[in-house]
């Protein structure tokens, strides 16, 4: 199970990459939309991205609406990983397809939570 | 005209408090100091346009910021790049969240970071200053906006 | 920096006495991560030095208490339950309460209020046209009733569990925080009610979710807090209790039915409540929000 980790910073793809390393995926990386379309055309095809929203070249919502259009890429699961929280931005996200948000800051609990409702992750033990 | 909003010290305080626990861990908690004169080593700032006009930026001691960026990329040696780096998306997650407390729609810039003070525009005005402190060691982040907005 | 034997000693003993609630040996950690905050906010250098101060300071325990006793929550905290909730307690219920159109359900232990308002989430989603709810939301602190009844969170607790879809239909931006919605709001009433001595009066619940609480108690205060539920839970209602927590050698008043990876507590004998049975009492009528 792949996950593609898309962040123009490094710091941020890094956390990222632990946290979903320790849920069981393994990685791939992109620093813009475009390098992260470049995997998808390659044929590196990730059960799951993660998506920042402002990076140079081609941002995350531009990312979302171009992976939206091409059918084949349809089982593809999209969450944004973004500093955008103003609820007008979710509902744009969501709209455009994406399938779960998260606002940055974020503990490391909080993406287990996420994709543990997309049925990524399997329940964690009973607390 | 548009008027002249300002965020309210106490929501960039929580938002800032929010970004440093959750990547900097909360065994040491971000503590509100008073002002002092604070020896930059590192500094970045993000701007906001568009219903509301405004620069956020973050400085620090060159201490601190390798810190953060040691803590952040699980790193022990850090590269000026790795700095750059990790205090960018540090004033990206305030600035973005300092964007949500404001009218909008208005959009993000990336980050601009500098190796000592980052200019900020002659016809800005400082509107939130918080001066805290963290291990010990001081930090500044201050929202400004234009004069004329 | 660590706790010292005799400051751990006075606290637990605190906890115990005000609350009932247990920190045994080895619970030093969590006492340590729950004072620390507050002895930095009064000045103290340390947790001990803090404990010191506990000891003369009646308003700096009652926040100690307060701090003790707060349960880390998410929304739709381990999904199984609310799943349980939609699929088989509602259904169960609706079907039971033509005559009244009422449902009424108890969050125990509801710390800052994240399974009343999930639950208030998942009424507003599946409740039938024309149904009225009421959520009766407790806990010993009154601090987390305030956080309820204010309906606010911050952004790392809205990321907690909190499906997207949901945040956008039921809370708007407070300043840096969200504020769930009036529609919501009204489904949930606070009341302040320490689990361990006995309770105030209340209505009748159909569904009672008291869970990850009673691990804290001992096991004579675990088996009158299940009695007591016993007393105020519709005789075909349903009582969901935390994943690690269970009636089984506490209570025989109750029969356990495995509903997915959650088990259901339902009263002995609900099998043959006839239907149109208990009348809700006055009060739980009176208190209808919507």
């Amino acid at each position: 199970m792949y996950a593609l980790i898309i962040d123009d910073s490094r710091a941020m793809r890094s956390i990222l990459r632990r946290i979903v390393t320790d849920l069981g995926f393994e990685t791939l990386e992109a620093a813009d939309g475009q390098e992260a379309l470049d995997h998808l055309n390659a044929g590196r095809i990730p059960t799951l991205c993660l998506i920042d929203w402002n990076m140079p070249v081609m941002d995350g919502y531009t990312f979302i609406t171009n992976v939206r259009a091409n059918s084949e890429w349809r089982d593809i699961t999209l969450m944004m990983v973004t500093t955008e929280s103003e609820h007008g931005q979710i509902v744009k996200a969501l709209a455009a397809g994406a399938h779960e948000y998260v606002i940055k800051p974020f503990t490391p609990d909080a993406i287990a939570d996420k994709l543990e409702l997309l049925g990524l992750v399997a329940k964690a033990v009973p607390a | 005209m548009t008027i002249t909003v300002e965020p309210s010290y106490d929501d960039v305080q929580m938002l800032v408090d929010e970004v440093w626990t959750s990547f900097l861990g909360s065994e040491e908690p971000l503590l509100p100091g008073a002002p002092t004169d604070l020896a930059v080593g590192w500094s970045a700032a993000v701007t906001v346009s568009g219903e509301w006009h405004g620069m956020v930026s973050v400085e620090l001691p060159t201490g601190l910021a390798e810190e953060v960026t040691r803590r952040m990329l699980m790193v022990e040696e850090t590269l000026d790049e790795d700095v750059a780096d990790a205090v960018g998306e540090l004033v990206n997650m305030i600035g973005g969240n300092v964007k949500s407390l404001m009218p909008g729609p208005s959009v993000l810039s990336l980050p601009v970071v500098a190796a000592g003070r980052v200019a900020r525009p002659s016809d800005s005005v400082e509107v939130c200053r918080l001066d805290a402190s963290w291990a010990g060691t001081p930090l500044l982040v201050s929202v400004y906006v234009r004069k004329d907005a | 920096m660590t706790i010292s034997d005799s400051s751990f000693a006075f606290v637990s003993d605190l906890a115990r006495r005000e609350t009932a609630m247990l920190y045994d040996p080895g619970k030093e950690y969590l006492v340590e991560a729950r004072l620390l905050p507050l002895a930095r906010e009064a000045g103290c250098t340390d947790v001990d030095a803090y404990v010191l101060r506990l000891q003369v300071d009646a308003a700096e325990r009652a926040k100690a208490l307060d701090a003790l006793t707060i349960n880390e929550t998410s929304w739709f905290r381990d999904m199984a339950p609310y799943q349980a909730f939609t699929e088989l307690m509602l259904p169960s219920i609706v079907a039971r309460r033509e005559h009244t159109r009422h449902i009424s359900i108890w969050s125990a232990a509801c710390s800052s209020g994240q399974e009343a308002y999930s639950l208030s989430m998942l009424l507003d989603e599946h409740l039938p046209p024309g149904w009225t709810a009421q959520i009766l939301a407790t806990d010993i602190s009154h601090k987390m009733l305030a956080r309820v009844e204010a309906g606010r969170y911050s952004q790392v607790e809205m990321n907690r569990g909190l499906p997207a879809t949901s945040l956008v239909k039921y809370f708007s931006r407070a300043g840096s925080e969200w504020e769930v919605n009036d529609n919501l709001k009204k489904m949930v009433r606070t009341q302040h009610l320490n689990l361990s001595t006995s309770f105030p009066p209340l209505p009748t619940f159909d569904i009672v979710f008291i869970r990850n609480v009673l691990i804290y108690f001992d096991l004579d205060v675990k088996r009158d807090i299940l009695r007591r539920v016993g007393q105020v839970i519709s005789p075909d209602g349903f009582m969901l209790l935390g994943s690690s927590e269970t009636t089984l050698d506490l209570d025989d008043h109750w029969d356990r039915e495995a509903h997915g990876r959650v088990q259901v507590h339902r009263p002995v004998g609900y099998a043959n409540v006839p239907a149109f049975s208990p009348q809700p009492t006055p009060e739980s009528i009176a208190m209808t929000g919507a």
